[in-house]
């Protein structure tokens, strides 16, 4: 479901023949003598959803904002639809629709009216009523800004970003502090702008996001790309630290679960047991207590959360410099 | 500015005025700078009117009635206002929010929000102070200017005085860290200037030589001698004048370097 056959346009690098729409070379950027950016390169092929992934601090805003052309990057070289951010901004603003963290409009304006100002910003603006219809706002035209709930203004920010009908659009941290529910909704309303031939890059921190939305995701960490790729190859790489917790059941020998080929690994925590390991891991723990006649408790999968993910994916290539890692944070 | 807007296309031109447009909504929607730059003048202006005793000619003021000494204080209150009163702490905190940063991702940049801010303000202005000239003349019998080159001295005296008060209100915009520290840095910097316009006790009545000397090289001070001079059909001289435009250009050039967008 997730391999969308006509989705996937390249592994991992362009395919033959198509033009990227974005494409970063060598990119550098510190501020003082911290470095946020450390040598990213990564191409966007037209009609993709393109992810950007990494934890808080990893690098990903300030990649996007030299992207966008809000920042001067210190070293190499940016092309989005063959413009370049900094000198042709105007015209990239045209285009490219964003979406940052950290932005927000006057508390008192009214959502209809933030519309119609943004809308008055471009030379074709899209028809935002009906932007906010698709985006479930016409309800609250009248509301103000300030009034709006958590995912509102995300689906507000989402309007602003696509009423100067951009080909493509940058949409960072899109669904976080938003609930489930709130998320599965915008997932979807991602999915249909994508439908509507916009290239999207998708700025997250969440693994999950990435997988179901994601054509290619680039990881980032500590400034570089640890990976690119289709995000189910990168969930193949991160299924080594599947993990399952139990409670430990009276009488039971690690020995039991380090027999197992799926087993890579048994933590004590209190009462708690979890076990480490690769493939159907859960099957393989339940099936092996019932053989040994014992009951196992509580059992709950800690599916591949980012934390896990990417310890796994970025421990590869940062084992070998652990200094530099540490100079980094 | 001026030569930003003459290059506009129509289409650009127009998003500024609905900038413009969108920021007079927001502003009578919490209307304390409006109150202050229109509401309050225009009470005082009407209170002191209709006292008799500040109508009549007294020797004090040299042979001219309070009033007439109040009404220049009162023009330069309402520019004071519309430069300091709040536009500070709006400015803060469109960039605290990231108002501004919202604005730079789209192909109008975020001092045009600044222009539609400082357009806003200057128009509050204009209305406020052309009904206290006006309430004056026709309520009160203030007398205006008998000549054109007394109308042009004073036309220029405010124009000089409000670029100082919206650079300095710009200033404090960009020193202050975040809304909060604005609104301390309005406070402290609009009673002082305040004073120093004759809000509380008329210049003339300040008998210290010192509070006279710092009057005159303050932009409030500095306004309302040369207000002062011009309704009276008075040459002002060129020191009030002088003083007002290096505060209009210091105060702009350092707003243009220190200010921050996020």
């Amino acid at each position: 479901m997730l391999l969308q056959a006509e989705a996937i346009k390249s592994v991992p690098g362009s395919a033959h023949g198509v033009q990227p729409v974005i494409a970063v070379d060598h990119l550098h950027k510190a501020y003082g003598s911290t470095v946020a950016v450390d040598d990213i390169s990564f191409t966007v092929n037209p009609g993709e959803i393109f992810g950007i992934l990494g934890r808080n601090g990893a690098g990903k805003t300030t990649t996007v904002e030299c992207v966008t052309g809000l920042r001067r990057p210190d070293r190499g070289t940016i092309s989005v639809l063959g413009l370049d951010p900094r000198r042709d901004r105007r015209e990239l603003h045209e285009r490219v629709g964003v979406q940052l963290q950290q932005s927000a409009l006057q508390d008192r304006i009214r959502v209809a009216e933030a519309v119609e100002l943004y809308a008055s910003f471009y030379e074709r603006p899209a028809d935002g009523r009906e932007l906010l219809a698709t985006l479930g706002l016409e309800g609250s035209r009248d509301h103000y800004f300030a009034k709006l709930s958590g995912g509102q203004k995300q689906r507000l920010s989402i309007v602003l970003a696509l009423i100067g009908q951009p080909e493509i659009a940058v949409l960072d941290e899109l669904t976080t502090g938003l609930d489930p529910e709130a998320r599965r909704e915008t997932w979807s309303l991602i999915e249909g702008i994508r439908d509507r031939g916009v290239t999207i890059v998708l700025v997250t921190h969440y693994m999950e996001e990435a997988e179901r939305l994601c054509d290619r995701v680039a990881l980032i960490d500590h400034g570089k790309v640890t990976a690119l790729d289709h995000p189910a190859a990168l969930g193949v790489r991160s299924n080594t630290s599947k993990r399952v917790r139990l409670t430990a059941p009276e009488g039971l020998d690690d020995g039991l679960l380090w027999a197992l080929p799926e087993v890579s690994g048994v933590e004590h925590h209190g009462q708690d047991v979890v076990v480490i390991g690769s493939g159907d891991l859960l099957t393989a723990v339940i099936l092996a207590f019932d053989r040994a006649g014992l009951r196992a408790s509580d059992v709950r999968p800690e599916t591949a959360n980012l934390e896990d993910a990417f310890l796994a994916l970025i421990d590869e290539p940062t084992q070998s410099t652990p200094t530099q890692m540490e100079t980094k944070r | 500015m001026t030569s930003l807007a003459i290059q506009l296309s129509p289409r650009r031109r127009r998003a500024f005025g609905l900038l413009v447009r969108t920021e007079i909504t927001l502003a009578l929607r919490r209307p304390v700078g409006i109150i202050v730059a229109l509401g309050i003048p225009f009470l005082l202006l009407v209170v002191f009117g209709s006292i008799p005793s500040t109508m009549r000619a007294s020797a004090a003021f040299g042979g001219i009635s309070f009033f007439t000494l109040y009404v220049p204080t009162l023009l330069v209150f309402v520019l004071l206002a519309v430069g300091i009163g709040t536009l500070p702490q709006t400015l803060a905190t469109y960039r605290q929010q990231g108002v501004l940063r919202r604005m730079s991702t789209t192909p109008v940049p975020p001092s045009w929000l600044l222009a539609a801010q400082m357009t806003i303000n200057v128009i509050l202005a204009a209305l406020s102070i052309t009904i206290l000239v006006g309430l004056g003349a026709l309520a009160f019998g203030l007398e205006l200017p008998s000549s054109v080159g007394g109308w042009l001295v004073t036309l220029l005296s405010l124009v000089l005085t409000i670029a100082a008060t919206l650079g300095l209100g710009l200033c404090a915009a960009a020193l202050a860290p975040t809304p909060q520290i604005a609104g301390a840095i309005q406070a402290l910097l609009f009673y002082p200037l305040a004073f120093l316009s004759g809000l509380y006790v008329p210049l003339q009545e300040i008998h210290s030589s010192a509070l006279s000397d710092i009057a005159k090289v303050v932009p409030t001070g500095a306004g309302v001698n040369a207000l002062h001079a011009s309704f009276l059909g008075q040459s002002p001289g060129v020191e009030p004048l002088l003083v007002l435009a290096g505060w209009a250009i210091v105060f702009s050039l350092a707003a243009a370097r220190l200010f921050r967008w996020e």
